[in-house]
């Protein structure tokens, strides 16, 4: 009798890692139309799918708000991914920052001077971000908690606490809406002429990238958090508080997304609406997408970036069978990451085919 | 040294066991070489020798863990196919390891009821309770099957595995240095045990480096060396001078003169260990009241056989372990369950057991790793002084690598040492402790490492505290040799008085 | 009166609560780390009210096509998690968009349909009725079943070595691929009909994305109550009524989106005091949950 056992095994060299990426978004990307196809009854043209993406690559302009935001929040995401800290509470960073800018823009009584409010707007909004993402931290510095539930749990924690702020002492007054007032224009950040994107968020976007190389490359804070990912074991070894680079690598974390939810604010939204979880732009989720797709790899951050928003953006234009572009692009977007997480291993372990006869 | 055949002595029932020309290669070691040795029904046999030997191989292949290049295995005169630990127990043979298998917060019962297939899934744990209560009675375990296992203790869990086993229906047990940490009163109950079992008609095989225990129980001792089979010796004809030459072979120096005139050693007292008591990993002592006072510029190596409490020891110098009771001063600090980054900055120097867990990151770069050493504490990583620093360390000790910015994990796991070494020894200028500095390492390169650190220490003074598997190497490099054995320091001895005999005696004793 | 007339009216979100929680709890139990459950519970929803459209309204088989896509994908998860050394959680969150997009898909076509017939859906608890007797009956009873599967029967011993410590388990001679798919189809399932449960005998409306979150509740519930199938009948009953009731908490003094929050926050704090207190020994999560489970070569 003659038996089949599958069996994984360690490679001794890794294989390229970059083909990876590639062949999970082709993969996925079949498997999504396909799945799309057979669960409409065959009424989803593919072909519609695939126009979609056509014209969201011819028109660069318009993704560049997504492209830049995303790079922000990807880069963002890697930096605690480095260290093997799961940052699975963008959003919530991501909101704190908008709140806290918000304040600013709208209750600080200096949301109408130039520069100034602009300034304090990235300044608190990234501390709000930081210290929302410190708390995070804290149970898995020093009890061992998880960070991945306690992070997505804090995610709607913060939509509560944003909602409860817009429902009530936030609430614009003229109509009533579900609302915050519409930020002063002066703290809105300046269009850059011909597309989506504005001077700031593209000056922001560079700052960010520059930052994180910067961060894990240079300075003796990054190579911890770059060797925690790797092996905690040799940092208890040469004297260094593992739990000091956790709470450090998420606060950092959270800091940079902070920086893409001000940006948010101020490039697109200019206010608050309300129900936070429903109306999340949900930068934070797809920032992950981003940050696993570039192999934590900051100079394939912007192409996973791009990548990314073109899907988000091919996704808004297209309705199937009625279902909404969200529907449509997290079909994509999770069958991208499904066979994207499975086939990453390929690059550390092989299978290995064993016949056993008996 | 010739292999004695039972077979010409004695007319003797057919073996229960029979392992014949049994070989074993991994990458660049031949860790079996046609090893060959019956066990018979009704007998508790001992397998001699020391780390590196051969003995955890043989048992693992016997247990179905490993499958053998060559050789035969016959049970009861069957010949057979083991590939993996269900095989084994099919057979009956069943093996006890040293550490632990059972899950801790679950209790005896489930644990045990875990491996009988007779249970089906929705029988109640309650249902074995008698037949695990009667095992547990066996081994003299007297306690509630439905005890969580964290509260047990070590030599309790132990005594659950052997429970296990013979639910199992074992007729072989295998015990891999799983009696080795237990206290003395539990030894002899155990001891008790295996003549019992044996008296069945079964048989025990006992793994442990510990001469006195293997005489103290056993019916027939067969000694492994470097992966053959030195001898099978009966009971009667054993004596500890015997079995010890058995173990060690012949004294070979490899000749270089490693050492040259002798310098002063210091009065300042660097290190000083009082009454030291430390825990292992699963819970009981593994450093027993150990004390020792090292000079400054003084070499001092400690002999003994791997897991006699070596690791432990270093690990609570360098406050990676809990001191439980005792002293630990450095240079006139007392730094007893201070953190390590504390111990660090006095100048300590740390070469680990397990470098590629524990010593360096092998993802990374080598200049990455050289930039770990607590000697560059800038917050802006000054990488020009590092990459000169390892490009020096690269020449300095022949590590041979593409460059400074290759990963790690694509060196031999001889340059991934010397890199660990270099390090290390660059950094230590009070103290160095390390724990098997030339693990994997070629004769040459070997010496070469011993020489820099000889030289360091003659040179400024660095005070070395270090313990090899080699006992030529801890000979060869001390000012005074220590020998650890069971959490104790059970013999000082300067380097004048060493008397190899009896140094190797104590090892094993 | 008053006060049960509150139970009553929540008793359907409990009951769905509770069968997402439990099943969940199951899951985790053996080791594997669930993020699917929000998608799980949404494309159940999803697939319970398409269902009831296409079916007039046949509540068993409605019932059966969530619990049955909920079993699919959870086998598939736990066979990916468990043959190969992948992340759980990278897995379970791309899942997790994957379901959200196909509840989308599928339903939107059935809403549409609803649109012209009018037609309605589900059955609602009549307040003079026995139903939630019923339903705290089943409850109670599923309860201690599962505590006493769990904790009682060498399924349960297994299901938990698979979750504590599978190297160990394997040595001790648990298939572990095996009992976590069986914990997957009890757990999966589980988590299946609570997503019927909810949307047939609770909301019973549907619009693209209803059911986001719940999921989430139900996954505080199971963390909040340390695993535990009992002591999560309690976290049910608490958690059901603050969102049942949560706009009349204003007349507490506390504003409406703390009830909502609430379950979210008791979450963390039950663990961050699990860990920390000797209940870490019965309540804190499994050791392994989520690792992945990677056997070294054997050389053969």
């Amino acid at each position: 009798m003659v038996r089949f056992e599958l069996v994984v095994v360690k490679r001794v060299k890794p294989l390229p890692r970059w083909v990876i990426p590639i062949i999970a978004f082709v993969i996925g990307t079949l498997i999504a139309t396909t799945l799309l196809y057979f669960l409409t009854g065959g009424r989803s043209n593919p072909k519609i799918l695939l126009d979609g993406i056509v014209n969201a690559l011819m028109t660069p302009q318009l993704l560049l708000k997504n492209f830049a935001l995303l790079t922000i929040v990807g880069v963002g995401l890697l930096i605690s991914f480095k260290a093997a800290v799961w940052n699975i509470g963008g959003e919530g960073q991501f909101y704190f920052a908008i709140i806290a800018a918000a304040w600013v823009a709208l209750f600080s009584g200096l949301g109408k001077i130039v520069f100034v409010n602009k300034f304090l707007m990235l300044i608190l909004g990234l501390t709000a971000a930081g210290l929302w993402a410190l708390l995070a931290s804290l149970p898995r510095a020093f009890l061992g908690v998880d960070e991945v539930p306690v992070t997505l749990l804090m995610n709607y924690i913060a939509y509560y606490i944003v909602d409860y702020l817009v429902f009530g002492p936030w609430r614009e007054q003229q109509y009533k809406y579900t609302r915050t007032p519409t930020l002063p224009t002066e703290s809105w950040f300046i269009n850059i002429p011909g597309t989506t994107l504005t001077f700031e968020l593209l000056i922001l976007t560079v700052v960010a990238l520059v930052f994180a190389w910067f961060l894990l490359n240079y300075t003796r804070v990054g190579l911890m958090i770059r060797v925690m990912g790797s092996n905690p074991h040799v940092l208890r070894v040469v004297g260094i508080n593992t739990y000091k680079v956790i709470m450090i690598a998420l606060t950092i974390s959270g800091m940079v997304v902070g920086i893409a939810g001000v940006s948010y604010l101020a490039s697109e939204a200019h206010l608050i609406t309300i129900p936070a979880e429903t109306r999340t732009p949900a930068l934070g989720y797809t920032g992950i997408l981003v940050a696993w797709l570039s192999m934590l790899e900051i100079i394939y951050v912007p192409i996973a970036a791009y990548i990314v928003s073109i899907l988000l953006t091919a996704g808004i234009n297209i309705q199937i069978a009625g279902a909404g572009g969200f529907s449509v692009t997290n079909v994509f977007i999770g069958s991208i990451l499904l066979i994207y997480s499975i086939l990453v291993i390929f690059s550390e372990y092989k299978i290995k085919i064993i016949i056993k006869k008996r | 040294m010739s292999k004695q055949n039972l077979f010409s002595t004695q007319s003797s029932p057919t073996p229960i066991l029979v392992v014949k020309n049994v070989t074993k290669k991994f990458p660049g070691v031949v860790a079996l070489d046609r090893i060959s040795f019956e066990v018979f029904p009704g007998t508790v046999h001992a397998l001699l020798g020391e780390n590196g030997a051969g003995k955890s191989t043989l048992v693992k292949i016997l247990y179905g863990i490993y499958t053998p290049d060559e050789g035969e295995i016959y049970v009861n005169g069957e010949k057979v196919s083991i590939t993996s630990p269900r095989d084994a127990i099919k057979y009956g043979i069943v093996m006890v390891s040293q550490s632990p298998i059972l899950i801790d917060r679950l209790t005896i019962a489930e644990n045990l009821i875990l491996s009988l297939k007779k249970y089906k899934l929705f029988n109640s744990t309650r249902k074995a309770y008698d037949e695990i209560v009667k095992a547990l009675e066996k081994v003299q375990l007297e306690i509630d099957p439905n005890t969580e296992v964290y509260r047990l203790t070590y030599t309790q869990k132990q005594l659950v595995e052997i429970a296990r086993a013979l639910l199992l229906g074992a007729k072989i047990l295998i015990l891999d240095e799983a009696t080795t940490y237990l206290p003395e009163v539990e030894k002899k109950k155990l001891f008790s045990f295996f003549h019992q079992f044996a008296d069945e008609g079964n048989s025990v095989i006992v793994i442990t480096h510990k001469l006195t225990e293997a005489l103290a129980i056993s019916d027939y001792i067969t000694v492994l060396r470097r992966g053959k089979t030195v001898a099978t010796v009966e009971r009667g004809k054993a004596t500890i001078d015997l079995i010890r030459r058995y173990i060690f072979g012949e004294a070979e120096y490899s000749g270089r003169k490693l050492r040259g005139d002798e310098g002063e050693v210091g009065e300042d007292i660097v290190l000083s260990l009082k009454d030291l008591w430390v825990k292992g990993d699963l819970g009981d002592y593994r450093v027993k009241g150990v004390s020792l006072d090292i000079r400054k510029g003084e070499i001092i190596g400690i002999a003994g056989i791997t897991g006699n409490g070596q690791l432990e020891l270093f690990e609570a110098i360098m406050g990676l372990r809990k001191v439980d009771k005792g002293k630990i001063i450095i240079n006139g600090v007392n730094t007893t369950n201070k953190p390590t980054r504390f111990i660090r900055k006095l100048g300590v120097g740390y070469i680990p057991d397990n470098p590629l867990r524990y010593g360096l990151s092998t993802e990374h770069t080598l200049a990455e790793n050289i930039a770990l050493s607590p000697v560059y504490d800038e917050f802006i990583i000054p990488w020009d002084r590092i990459y000169k620093d390892s490009e020096k360390l690269v020449k300095k000790y022949g590590i041979v690598t593409p460059g400074i910015h290759t990963p790690m994990k694509l060196l031999s796991g001889g340059n991934i040492m010397k890199t660990l070494v270099s390090r290390e020894l660059e950094y230590a200028s009070t103290l160095l402790i390390a724990y098997n500095p030339t693990r994997g390492l070629d004769e040459f390169t070997a010496y070469k490492v011993r020489r820099n650190i000889y030289e360091k220490s003659r040179s400024s003074g660095l005070t070395v505290f270090f313990a090899s598997e080699d006992l030529d190497e801890v000979l060869e490099l001390s000012d005074r040799v220590v020998v650890m054995n069971s959490g104790r320091f059970v013999g000082v001895f300067k380097r004048e008085e060493v008397v190899r005999d009896k140094i190797e005696e104590l090892m094993v004793m | 009166m008053d006060f049960l007339h509150l139970i009553i009216s929540a008793t359907p979100l409990i009951l769905a609560y509770y069968l997402t929680s439990l099943g969940h709890s199951i899951v985790e139990k053996s080791g594997v780390l669930n993020l699917a459950i929000d998608g799980v519970f949404v494309l159940g929803v999803s697939i319970a009210f398409s269902q009831a459209i296409y079916t007039g309204n046949n509540l068993l088989l409605s019932l059966s096509s969530s619990m049955l896509v909920a079993i699919v994908i959870g086998l598939f998860m736990t066979y990916i998690v468990t043959k190969f050394p992948v992340s759980h959680g990278a897995v379970g969150l791309s899942l997790m968009f994957l379901c959200y997009g196909l509840a989308g898909v599928i339903g939107v076509p059935a809403r549409i349909l609803q649109s012209t017939t009018g037609e309605s859906i589900g059955y609602a608890f009549s307040p003079e009725g026995v139903e939630w007797l019923y339903s705290f009956i089943a409850i109670v009873v599923l309860g201690i079943i599962s505590h006493f599967m769990i904790e009682k029967t060498k399924l349960g011993a297994m299901i938990r070595a698979c979750g504590e410590d599978p190297l160990s388990a394997e040595a001790l001679g648990v298939n572990v691929m095996m009992t976590r798919l069986i914990a997957a189809l009890i757990g999966f399932g589980l988590m299946g009909l609570g997503a019927g449960v909810f949307e047939l005998y609770y909301s019973r409306i549907w619009r693209e994305g209803h059911g986001v979150g719940q999921g989430w509740i139900a996954f505080s519930i199971s963390l909040s109550s340390g695993r535990h199938p009992i002591l999560g009948i309690l976290t049910s009953i608490i958690f059901g009524l603050l969102y049942e009731h949560r706009f009349s908490i204003v007349a507490l003094g506390l504003p409406r989106e703390f009830a909502e929050a609430l379950p979210f926050i008791t979450a963390i704090l039950a663990m961050v005091i699990y860990m920390s207190t000797p209940l870490k020994r019965k309540l804190a999560p499994p050791k392994s949950l989520g690792k992945p489970f990677f056997k070294e070569e054997r050389t053969i």
